[in-house]
């Protein structure tokens, strides 16, 4: 057992943990944060996408104690005061989600890339989301959602 | 994945002392690999020795017409450097091919390198640019570094410091992606050196290797159609359910003239 | 009734900020984790079980094998529909222990249940129990299974086939391909794909020794059907089964039914009296989870001099897996049957089915079940018919329509379809697609190195005409005058909370915020069907418009009372009660708000309706370019025209229609379920081997609706969640098909893979 220090969606947490904890283990189970999904075990699918110091990663494939001292941001903390991110916001005006399971970590991985890329060609935008997968969508409106949320991050 | 101690390395010697001390301890850099055959509880080791973060692992410099590039240089990391943009660009776009943006937010150049798996990307970055892999021991040249499938020089407890890539005068890289992976069913990366034409091919069989009728051809006349004559040999690739060996031999080749197109296409 | 055109829905906001329930987010004080140990052989008599080493290892509370099964009696899987032939003889329904007893019958069958305090104990402890094993050989394939050397996998299934069953007139057939013109025939089949929703499967199970119940915490696709069939397989009265269901990360299918794990963690959690939590990895999903398709087809078809057809015959052999699934025979014969002349007036019609056991994963219904098979089969026939008669694609089958004076149409093996108009869509969409300026596309395709194929399909479907006789919604008041709409069906996806409420709010004259959906909660007496077969909207919708309705008529007499009228004297409108001079109103809110007090609300009602079959149907055309130095095959234009009747929300139907066209995408590119035929492995035991379509595989696609609305309910509404799937299988083939027939490649079948492409292009040049 080892004991963790990190920072979830601005706020402080210790947690004492088996070392082999998966970082999504650590925010599912012993900080409840279930917006973060799990959907495959070869690091394919993109659902438990998190931020980890700013960088898009799977929480899948980094354990808990590689996360001591980071700064995380989950699906949970997108939303400031009240106001959904504009990628969130995105999301829901072109039906970007059916079922929405792969959405938070889509969400998330769409917020970084568009961090790094304000303005993403369509080649850009379908490489950026080789790692996540969507089964409801056909991934057109998830494109859709991307350019808009792009239009919005860039006008501020 | 079975029970496991953590140990974070806080320089390369504590790193090495680690290793030492514990006969059935694995290095973790990015993990990109490494988690994902632990939690298929495939491998098995007793401790975890975290070198991710460590300074002398770091860094990317032009120094004496050579790019050096710390271990635990992550792929996006190569991917955007203006420095390897500038020095071998068709390196970084290899970098920023690797997996998808998270696997390369995590994963790094020495991880890569030191697990050679035979569809890997980088692999073939270090043959055609005969780059030197320099370790905590010594300082290995790309030909005897890589030994086949997932198999290298590296002995016990030695660690990959960083990676000289001799720069190029022009190089290339091509791969044509497995369509569920995303690892390269095959990678030709085309380097045209001082010494010659180099051609490296990943993905396709079960190691990395050179495509010496190429190179030949390719120093003679750099053209795709210089290819058109030559094949490598089926027999010598690897089969699966995706791909057969008389497909993957001719990705091979149409990757290997995609890369030549590129490269005469760069300045 | 008003469309709606705004794309948020009711259910988002929960679902982007990381609010949504699923499955594995059920958490109970006490609980314990469960972990299966799954059959690393395809094939296998089990000589032997020792679990004592496992009970040894740190955290582990018990371990369950066969023996708990047979014990418990959990081995009779419930079936939604038998199927018998013209010799009498039923499907063949091999008992299925829940935990596997005696033998095993694919790789990933559940053998052993291990319950620990932590779900990493209970993996831990897998390794530890021993099995010895008698391996037998195994049948991957139906040609093998059917083979006389082939190993039986049921005792009481000779030659492991379940039943030979057949469908319209065989003498009928003959006779017609004796004065045929021409005859085309064609052998394809459909690949087995695994549906793959993002969320794995996930239950928890708690026992209530007092009450003798049992509360059981999972995604599904409605309350009604999964609690009978939990009942039927392990006897415990469906009254004594709570089921909690929430949100739902997909479904497909493959959630429709019962699975072992939920009996198996049934007997755990009554022995040890602490909730069971087992939730599945993706691996293991692969093994475990029900698979979809696999259809082997022969397609014959009859024409006269002037491409009229005669007649058609087909002969399907439906793998079905290891055991038969609860759904599984009912889409591979019902709907296939239904739907054997697909949007053609073909005078004759026969199909004979032989329904196969292997040494695979069971395979259940996966978006369409047995609708793409047909149309894939039918569509491609009429396609090589074509080509063989020179006849133009989009010409022939225009000869061939049913026409708008032939509705109702029986079609000579079962289906009545309603009213379609298959021409209409087909004149929608060649335009759209500019299909006459084809040819230009292809020569410029060519002289770029590229090889350019465009295909359309015209395809119906009969969606599910339900488990249950009646589909019931009720409308409740709570304490705070909120109204809320309860049905038996459950969105994994499909959106139900915006529609259902719509359709509520809009027949009501009220704002949609004011209706609230709750679907398949506990305690609700009501009965009704599942979401699936495209049927939620088609049946529960139209239920929500009759309660609706319903509740204005129940109103009435309160309202009059308020207003101290005459019920006959009062209008409604506007979501309020008003005399004929307007000088009197009462809202129908406020009117239940002054009744809150009452238990239960007097505006309380059931409604219910029953319904069959709708039949939604549509033409697609696809364009693709093939890359004949890779063999790879990129869409460059989709284009749908569908007729999926009535729509209540565009944007949804859009979505539906996209997600299936992409699913369909998906199998004929890539997706494929293979399994070693020596050894019975899973190959494609994971996403990095299993393809799955990503983004950019389908840019766009131009939709268009061509309703005509049904009459078989009040909605007018056809149904959508499966068309599109329906469509694409056949559109994109014959796209790529077309593209290749310039080589002389005639029967390429799917999945068209990059190297399967590459290698018909390099055939082709040798000949």
């Amino acid at each position: 057992m080892t004991k963790i220090e990190l920072t979830v969606n601005s706020a402080k947490h210790t947690r004492e943990v088996e070392d082999r904890t998966l970082l999504v283990d650590l925010l599912r189970d012993h900080l409840g944060l279930t917006g973060t999904h799990i959907g495959c075990d070869t690091s394919q699918c993109g659902c438990c996408t998190v931020h980890v110091n700013g960088r898009a990663i799977k929480s899948c494939t980094m354990l808990a104690v590689q996360a001591r001292g980071a700064q995380i941001v989950t699906i949970e903390g997108m939303a400031k005061d009240g106001r959904l991110h504009p990628v969130q916001q995105a999301f829901t005006d072109c039906h970007g989600l059916q079922c929405g399971f792969c959405t938070p970590g889509m969400i998330m991985a769409v917020a970084a890339l568009l961090n790094d890329n304000p303005h993403p060609s369509d080649a850009e935008i379908y490489h950026g989301l080789e790692g996540n997968l969507c089964r409801c969508t056909g991934y057109i409106n998830i494109i859709k959602a991307v350019k808009q949320s792009a239009g919005v991050l860039r006008n501020g | 994945m079975f029970e496991i101690s953590y140990l974070k390395a806080k320089s390369l010697s504590d790193a090495a002392a680690l290793i030492g001390a514990h006969p059935e301890a694995k290095l973790l850099a990015g993990g990109m690999t490494l988690i994902p055959t632990l939690k298929q509880r495939l491998a098995r080791p007793s401790h975890l020795v975290d070198i991710g973060g460590l300074p002398e692992l770091s860094g990317i410099e032009l120094k004496a017409g050579r790019l050096a590039i710390g271990a635990a240089a992550k792929h996006y990391e190569v991917a955007a450097s203006a420095v390897v943009k500038k020095a071998i660009p068709a390196l970084a776009y290899l970098a920023s091919r690797i997996g998808d943006p998270q696997v390369r937010n995590r994963g790094t150049l020495g991880g890569s390198v030191a697990n050679n798996d035979p569809a890997a990307d980088y692999p073939s970055a270090v043959l055609a640019l005969n780059a030197t892999i320099v370790t905590t021991k010594r300082e290995i040249a790309a030909e005897d570094f890589l030994q086949g499938m997932f198999a290298t020089a590296l002995e016990e407890g030695e660690i990959i410091v960083r990676v000289l890539f001799n720069v190029p005068k022009r190089a290339a890289y091509e791969k044509f992606p497995h369509p569920a992976s995303g690892y390269a069913m095959a990678g030709v990366f085309v380097a045209e050196t001082a010494a010659g034409v180099r051609v490296a091919v990943t993905g396709a069989a079960p190691g990395v290797f050179r495509w010496n009728d190429a190179e030949t051809v390719l120093t003679k006349n750099m053209k795709p159609a210089a290819l058109d004559g030559l094949a490598v040999d089926p027999n010598d690739m690897n089969e699966d359910i995706h791909a057969t060996r008389a497909y993957r031999a001719n990705l091979v080749k149409v990757m290997a003239k995609r890369a030549v197109q590129k490269l005469l296409a760069t300045k | 009734m008003s469309d709606t055109h705004t794309a948020s829905r009711r259910e988002d906001l929960r679902l982007i900020t990381g609010r949504g329930r699923y499955a594995s987010d059920w958490n109970l004080p006490g609980q314990l984790h469960a972990a299966f140990l799954r059959s690393d052989r395809a094939h296998a008599e089990i000589v032997s079980v020792n679990a004592a080493p496992a009970l040894e290892r740190p955290g582990v509370v018990a371990v369950f094998t066969g023996a708990d099964a047979i014990a418990a009696g959990y081995t009779r899987f419930p079936l939604m529909a038998n199927f018998t032939n013209r010799k009498g003889a039923s499907l063949l329904k091999p008992e299925r222990p829940v935990l596997a007893h005696g033998k095993v019958r694919f790789v990933g069958e559940a053998v052993a249940l291990v319950v620990a305090e932590s779900a990493l104990a209970a993996h831990d402890a897998l390794d530890a129990i021993e099995i010895e094993y008698r391996e037998l050989s195994a049948s991957v394939h139906v040609d093998d299974a059917l083979a006389s050397s082939a190993s039986q996998l049921h005792v009481d299934v000779p030659g492991n086939l379940s039943l030979e069953w057949e469908a319209g007139d065989d003498a009928a057939v003959a006779k017609a391909f004796e004065q045929a013109a021409h005859v085309t025939r064609i052998k394809i089949g459909t690949t087995r794909v695994v549906a793959s929703p993002m969320e794995p499967r996930s239950y928890v199970v708690s026992y209530d020794a007092a009450a003798a119940s049992y509360d059981v915490y999972t995604s599904a696709q409605g309350i009604s059907l999964l609690r009978e069939q939990i009942a039927t397989l392990t006897g415990v009265p469906a009254e004594k089964l709570r089921l909690h269901l929430r949100d739902v990360g997909g479904s497909f299918g493959q959630r429709s039914g019962v699975y072992p794990e939920h009996a198996a963690l049934m007997i755990a959690t009554k022995k040890l009296g602490r909730p069971v939590k087992w939730v599945s990895t993706r691996s293991e999903g692969f093994l475990s989870d029900a698979h979809g398709r696999a259809i082997q087809m022969s397609g014959e078809l009859a024409l006269d001099h002037d491409g009229r057809f005669l007649a058609a015959r087909y002969e399907f052999t439906c793998d079905m897996g290891a055991y038969l699934t609860p759904g599984g025979p009912s889409g591979h014969l019902r709907n296939v049957a239904k739907c054997m002349t697909g949007v053609y007036r073909t005078p004759a019609l026969y199909g004979a089915w032989k329904v196969v056991f292997t040494n695979a994963a069971p395979i259940s219904a996966y978006r369409g079940a047995g609708r793409p098979d047909i149309a894939y089969v039918v569509e491609r026939l009429v396609d090589k018919a074509a080509s063989e008669l020179k006849i133009d694609r989009a010409e022939l089958r225009r000869r061939n329509f049913i026409p708008l004076d032939a509705f109702p149409y029986k079609s000579p093996t079962g289906g009545v379809y309603e009213l379609s108009d298959f021409a209409g869509c087909l004149d929608k969409a060649l335009p759209a697609a500019d299909w006459a300026g084809f040819e230009r596309r292809r020569e410029a395709a060519r002289k770029a190195g590229k090889l350019r194929g465009i295909g359309l399909a015209v395809v119906i479907e009969g969606t599910g005409a339900g488990q249950y006789p009646q589909d019931q919604v009720a409308l409740e008041f709570d304490a705070q005058g909120k109204l809320s709409i309860y049905t038996t069906t459950l969105s994994g996806g499909q959106g139900h909370e915006t529609t259902f409420a719509a359709v509520v709010a809009q027949t009501l004259g009220v704002a949609p915020e004011a209706v609230t959906l709750r679907e398949s909660v506990l305690g609700k007496e009501i009965i009704g069907n599942n979401t699936g077969g495209s049927r939620a909207l088609v049946a529960t919708g139209s239920v929500c418009k009759l309660a609706a309705q319903k509740l204005i008529e129940r109103a009435r007499p309160l309202a009059a009372e308020a207003l101290e009228l005459e019920p006959s004297q009062l209008e409604y409108g506007e979501g309020a009660f008003r005399s004929r001079d307007c000088e009197k109103v009462i809202g129908l809110l406020d009117l239940a708000q002054k009744h809150i007090s009452k238990n239960p609300h007097p505006l309380n009602l059931i409604a219910e309706g029953a319904f069959g079959s709708t039949f939604p149907n549509g033409c697609h055309i696809a364009e693709v370019e093939i890359d004949p130095d890779t063999g790879v095959t990129e869409i460059v234009s989709y284009v749908a025209v569908d007729d999926c009747g009535n729509v209540i929300n565009h944007s949804i139907v859009e979505g539906q229609v996209h997600g299936g066209v992409t699913q369909g995408a998906g199998q004929v590119f890539g997706e494929h379920a293979v399994y070693d035929r020596d050894s019975g492995q899973l190959l494609t035991g994971s996403f990095s081997d299993y393809y799955m379509p990503r983004a950019g595989l389908i840019r766009e696609i131009h939709l268009s609706e061509h309703p005509v609305p049904s009459k078989l309910n009040v909605l007018g509404a056809k149904g959508v969640g499966e068309s599109g799937c329906t469509a694409s299988l056949p559109t994109l083939a014959n796209a790529t098909m077309d593209a290749l027939r310039p080589l002389g490649i005639q029967d390429l079948d799917m999945p068209f893979t990059p190297s399967k492409v590459w290698h018909a292009i390099q055939a082709a040049k040798v000949k």
